[in-house]
């Protein structure tokens, strides 16, 4: 096989617009009829709604269709059958996968996947990875602790279906996997952003190695969370490995949507052959379909059988972009990838907020270490946030010229103010799949 | 139920799915996600001709 080829699907990457979206209605069309024809729960939604398969002609049509938002899926899931609920579209029987949301916003969601629908999962991760680089003559590490969570299990099919040796660096501790990556001459891996910078700290701080140059990891993928397109996220985990590191979106319910390739654009491609993204207003919920407008992410997953994902409301704050990336790929870009959550984008005195601005203020400061907590509060009427930092390792730098600087790149960065504490280093929790680093203690959402 | 399958009469299909699949694999080298699926069922196929005895023939 040719590896210089640069994408894992030649022809649905490249397709015009125009053939990408006779596509997307042509599969849409077909999901919408077969979860129509096969869900009680989708069937009385939409007939709720006063809509039927017939009724979608053309992808605006597609706007009239209810969406689908997690809560719903919770409250499905108590019916039958156990423990999926009406929502699914086969016999159970047919069902060889189960999978959790990792329950960051509540009850978790149970996931129900045929092998039809795993192995479409393994494409959509193939598709990504070799867009990253990802090659047959790779050896994968994966430092994940291979249970209910989705991402990486995916992420280990699809190395093995584009030919890498894959390496699953499952219950070892951090130390351990770090050595064995370095004694079995691992060249990428994939985990979240913060623990890729938490491997780092322990490799330089508890073992005395130096990533960079005592480790030979070219690439890495991120999931789980913002940072591999957090400008300051990124550049910290790039200089920690000295290797590229690649951003990719995906949630449990919907798949891997979302991915960075080789030329590092600072933006997501959507993968428009396996999903139909449309951003809605956060306010109005009008369809947005220009560039530079952000709203949030209502997507479909065209492929997915078991329990399909049709119109989902992601609550992840999105942007498309008209700009054509020199990958040569068709697939719409979404600068900044996902710049928030509706749950976290919250008005704080009456400003917008987005806990990732803060991460890319906290990580541009050297000196700084990885870690950082906001905790936003009432104090009496006025809201109130407090961001704790901590230093990194043997940093030495006067508390009153760190507060200082901090304060003014926060008040230019997010017009706000903070009271800042500045830790030392190792006290500040520690996270190895989803870190929850911004707490609102008020009532919760965007105002 | 016992069914009575004949695995000689078994062998010829799976032997045209091997054939249909290695054309697949040959002709896309320069197409990863057409190889690498027609790879994988390549293995699936000797899986089946390991389901249906064939060395024991």
């Amino acid at each position: 096989m040719n590896y210089d080829v640069p994408f894992w699907n030649p022809y649905l990457e490249t397709l015009p617009r125009e053939k990408l979206d006779e596509l997307r209605l042509k599969k849409f069309r077909r999901i919408f009829r077969w979860a129509y024809e096969r869900s009680k729960f989708h069937r009385n939604l939409y007939q709720q709604a006063g809509i039927q398969p017939d009724d979608i002609r053309s992808l605006e049509d597609v706007a009239k269709v209810p969406k689908v938002e997690k809560s719903m899926m919770r409250d499905i899931q108590r019916k039958d059958p156990f423990p999926y609920g009406d929502a699914l579209c086969v016999p159970l029987d047919e069902v060889t996968e189960f999978r959790q949301t990792s329950g960051t916003t509540g009850q978790p969601v149970y996931q129900a996947d045929t092998w039809q629908d795993w192995e479409w999962w393994s494409e959509c991760w193939a598709t990504l990875l070799w867009a990253q680089g990802y090659r047959p003559s790779d050896r994968v590490f994966l430092p994940f602790g291979y249970n209910i969570f989705v991402a990486f299990w995916a992420g280990h099919y699809a190395c093995e279906k584009i030919g890498c040796e894959t390496v699953p660096g499952g219950v070892l501790d951090t130390k351990a996997r770090i050595l064995k990556m370095q004694e079995i001459k691992a060249t990428a891996m994939m985990c979240t952003p913060t623990y890729v910078l938490g491997m780092a700290d322990t490799a330089t701080n508890k073992l005395g190695l130096n990533p960079a140059s005592d480790l030979g990891i070219r690439r890495i993928t991120c999931a789980g969370e913002p940072g591999a397109l957090i400008p300051a996220t990124k550049k910290r985990m790039e200089q920690a490995w000295g290797a590229k590191v690649f951003d990719h979106v995906g949630a449990t319910e919907i798949g891997a949507w979302g991915f960075e390739c080789a030329d590092q654009p600072g933006a997501l491609h959507v993968n428009e052959a396996m999903f139909l993204a449309q951003i809605e207003d956060m306010e109005t919920g009008e369809p947005i379909t220009g560039p530079g407008k952000p709203g949030k992410l209502v997507i479909t997953a065209l492929d997915r059988i078991a329990q399909p994902c049709i119109r989902f409301d992601s609550k992840d704050i999105v942007e498309f972009s008209d700009d054509k990336c020199s990958c040569g790929r068709t697939y719409r870009l979404m600068p900044g990838g996902v710049i928030g959550r509706a749950d976290d984008i919250t008005k704080v005195k009456g400003v917008l907020l987005a806990p990732s601005a803060i991460e890319d203020v906290v990580r541009s400061i050297p000196g700084l270490g990885d870690e950082y907590e906001v905790v936003v509060e009432k104090r009496g009427d006025v809201d109130h946030i407090l961001l704790k930092v901590e230093l990194s390792e043997g940093a030495e730098i006067p508390q009153k010229e760190m507060e200082a600087r901090l304060s003014t790149e926060l008040r230019v960065r997010t017009n706000l103010g903070y009271e800042i504490q500045i830790h030392s280093y190792g006290t500040l929790p520690r996270f190895e799949v989803k870190a929850r680093r911004f707490k609102d203690l008020r009532k919760h959402g965007v105002s | 139920m016992e069914q009575q399958i004949d695995p000689k009469q078994l062998a010829p299909i799976v032997e045209d799915l091997c054939r249909l699949a290695q054309v697949l694999y040959d002709r896309s080298q320069d197409w990863p996600a057409l190889n690498r699926n027609s790879r994988r069922i390549l293995a699936s196929v000797e899986m089946l001709k390991i389901n249906l005895g064939r060395d024991s023939d």
